[in-house]
């Protein structure tokens, strides 16, 4: 398989000298469901910029589809499709009026435009709203619009910025369906996504980035088998007081592979952790360390990004705040 | 050509949000309106009193307000370049082949556009109240131009005051703000030897004085191009300075 995508020792820094991509490296398959992974600031949206040519790069080389991004820019946006974390419709404009004119802006016209239009219509679900104006479409039918104009040009490549943030399940599950429709269909996608399980279901392979740096990569099989253990998640009542204590007392037990610090208060990465739980609540409560909380699970990507990262990805904000528009949505 | 084809593609969007906003549309036309109205009366009886060049009062203020008109409309386009960053579809835009270019030609033709639509209004309604164009159908088109020119360098200042500021909020102040002091300190409601002196030394460096003279001798005198020319000249100068303020600050917002 050849590379679409080539990264090589990517840095950005910012004018005011914050070093938000550290010298990464990775490349993505032609055809591929490429993951990017990282907690909120860690790199992911600027890498996304770099990419897709809205933002230059301080160092390093990137090429998308052979084109340089420094010097094949013009090239590269014929071939890319993005859809961006906040959703970008002209809400004067009909569902229709804002594909047509994406259409345009890629230099399509005529009947090849309006075929693909309603193709584009039809994919997303939005052929019996296509001609009310998108101001009064909900936030599900506003991101299937905004992802429809990310379309209209065939792209090769397709970047999507958090493309369910914000959705509610079961519009997840039917933008879910499209981008493994449209995967099947040849195009190579590179999402960036805040959901792990989302990351697990659709990404053949990714890269976690943290503080700008690649601290993982593989296919979400590689990297919970590298974690090779299950996990068992504690919640201690005094977490600062009791941590160092209970994980001297757990230590010591057999299966134990490795224990770190996380949210709740400690992780227990282990091979027998079902069988674990009775012994570590028990060993705990004679030494009269107080549990909150104790969850057993097997190794999932959240296991592997609290692992590579120290922290569980947050999710901010499900639901966003409505825009500052007084009524308008009937 | 790509960058026609853009521009006009940009153009036909920022006219159908224009119209679909009909709201905003009355109100900005609402002002000139009224004040046309509202001026022509209440001093209708200075007439007399008022040196004018030629014409009734309603001729000379139509100039005037038919240039307020054109001053207030400028400064919304500001506001316009501030939502299309803030709501990301400058940078949807930007990610496709379009034209850099045409995204401000876009908008400033729209705006021209909408400027002539609207004085063609106002030119309208003061002939219902007497007012009359002497130089005909051709005087009426260089006064169209000239408002549509005196349009575009003021939309540059917005624009520019926009994608400095990136609010709106500002550019609406910073707009209104200008407005009337400009506006009062200008021939354009009053004939020049109606004002103190101190006023007609300011009014005399006042863009919007050349380019309401220039409309008000073709309203009322002829082809005075010795007016005319000066102030396209002037306009021209405006536009020079505030469009390269723009286009240098686009640069810097698309790179």
């Amino acid at each position: 398989m050849s590379d679409i995508i080539e990264v090589k020792d990517l840095t950005l820094v910012y004018s005011d000298g914050t070093k938000a991509v550290d010298n990464i490296s990775f490349s993505v398959h032609e055809g591929e469901f490429f993951g990017f992974l990282g907690p909120n600031g860690a790199g992911k949206s600027t890498t996304i910029k770099i990419l897709t040519t809205l933002l230059r790069k301080t160092s390093g080389t990137v090429t998308v589809a052979g084109n340089d991004v420094s010097s094949g820019a013009p090239e590269i946006r014929k071939i890319i499709g993005v859809q961006s974390q906040d959703t970008t419709v002209d809400g004067d404009l009909t569902g229709r009026e804002n594909i047509i004119l994406q259409g345009h802006l890629q230099q399509m016209s005529g009947a090849e435009l309006k075929d693909r239009v309603d193709e584009l219509l039809k994919l997303v679900g939005l052929e019996s709203a296509a001609d009310k104006r998108a101001r009064n479409y909900s936030g599900g039918m506003k991101k299937r619009l905004d992802l429809a104009t990310a379309l209209v040009h065939k792209p090769k490549i397709i970047f999507l910025d958090e493309p369910t943030t914000g959705l509610d399940p079961q519009s997840r599950l039917a933008v879910w369906s499209y981008l493994e429709k449209l995967n099947k269909e040849g195009i190579t996608v590179f999402l960036t996504t805040q959901y792990l399980e989302e990351a697990d279901k659709l990404c053949k392979r990714l890269a976690i980035i943290d503080f700008g740096k690649i601290v993982a990569r593989g296919s979400p099989v590689e990297l919970k088998r590298e974690i090779g253990a299950d996990s068992i998640r504690i919640g201690l009542e005094n977490c600062d007081r009791d941590r160092e204590k209970s994980k001297n007392i757990i230590k010591t037990m057999t299966g134990v592979k490795e224990i770190i610090d996380s949210e709740e208060c400690i992780n227990v990465y282990a091979e027998n952790a079902a069988l674990l739980i009775a012994d570590i609540v028990r060993a705990l409560d004679s030494s009269d360390v107080r549990l909150t909380s104790v969850t057993f699970s097997q190794p999932s990507l959240d296991d592997v990004f609290t692992k590579h990262t120290g922290r569980k990805i947050r999710v901010e904000e499900l639901v966003k705040a409505p825009s500052a528009t007084f009524g308008g949505r009937r | 050509m790509t960058l026609l084809s853009d521009t006009s593609y940009l153009f036909v969007r920022y006219l159908k949000k224009l119209v679909r906003n009909p709201i905003l549309l009355f109100f900005s036309l609402f002002q000139p309106i009224i004040f046309l109205v509202l001026f022509t009366q209440i001093l209708s009886k200075f007439s007399g009193l008022i040196p004018l060049a030629g014409g009734s009062y309603l001729e000379f203020a139509t100039a005037g307000i038919l240039l307020q008109n054109a001053f207030g409309s400028a400064l919304q386009s500001g506001t316009s370049i501030v939502l299309d960053i803030d709501s990301g579809f400058l940078q949807k835009m930007l990610v496709t082949p379009v034209k850099r270019p045409a995204i401000l030609l876009g908008r400033l033709t729209s705006d021209a556009f909408r400027v002539v639509v609207q004085s063609a209004i106002i030119l309208g309604l003061a002939y219902a109240l007497g007012a009359f164009v002497t130089t005909g159908v051709i005087g009426i088109i260089l006064i169209f131009f000239t408002i549509a020119f005196f349009g575009l360098a003021w939309s540059g200042i917005s624009l520019a005051i926009g994608m400095k500021t990136r609010s709106s909020e500002t550019v609406f102040a910073i707009g209104g703000f200008l407005t009337f002091p400009l506006l009062f300190l200008s021939t354009a409601l009053f004939p020049l030897d109606f004002m103190p002196s101190w006023v007609q030394d300011v009014s005399m460096f006042n863009p919007i004085s050349y380019a309401v003279n220039a409309i008000r001798v073709l309203m009322t005198n002829g082809f005075d191009w010795g007016t005319i020319l000066p102030a396209w000249g002037v306009i021209g100068l405006v536009a020079v300075i505030t469009l390269s303020a723009t286009l240098y600050l686009f640069r810097k917002v698309v790179s």
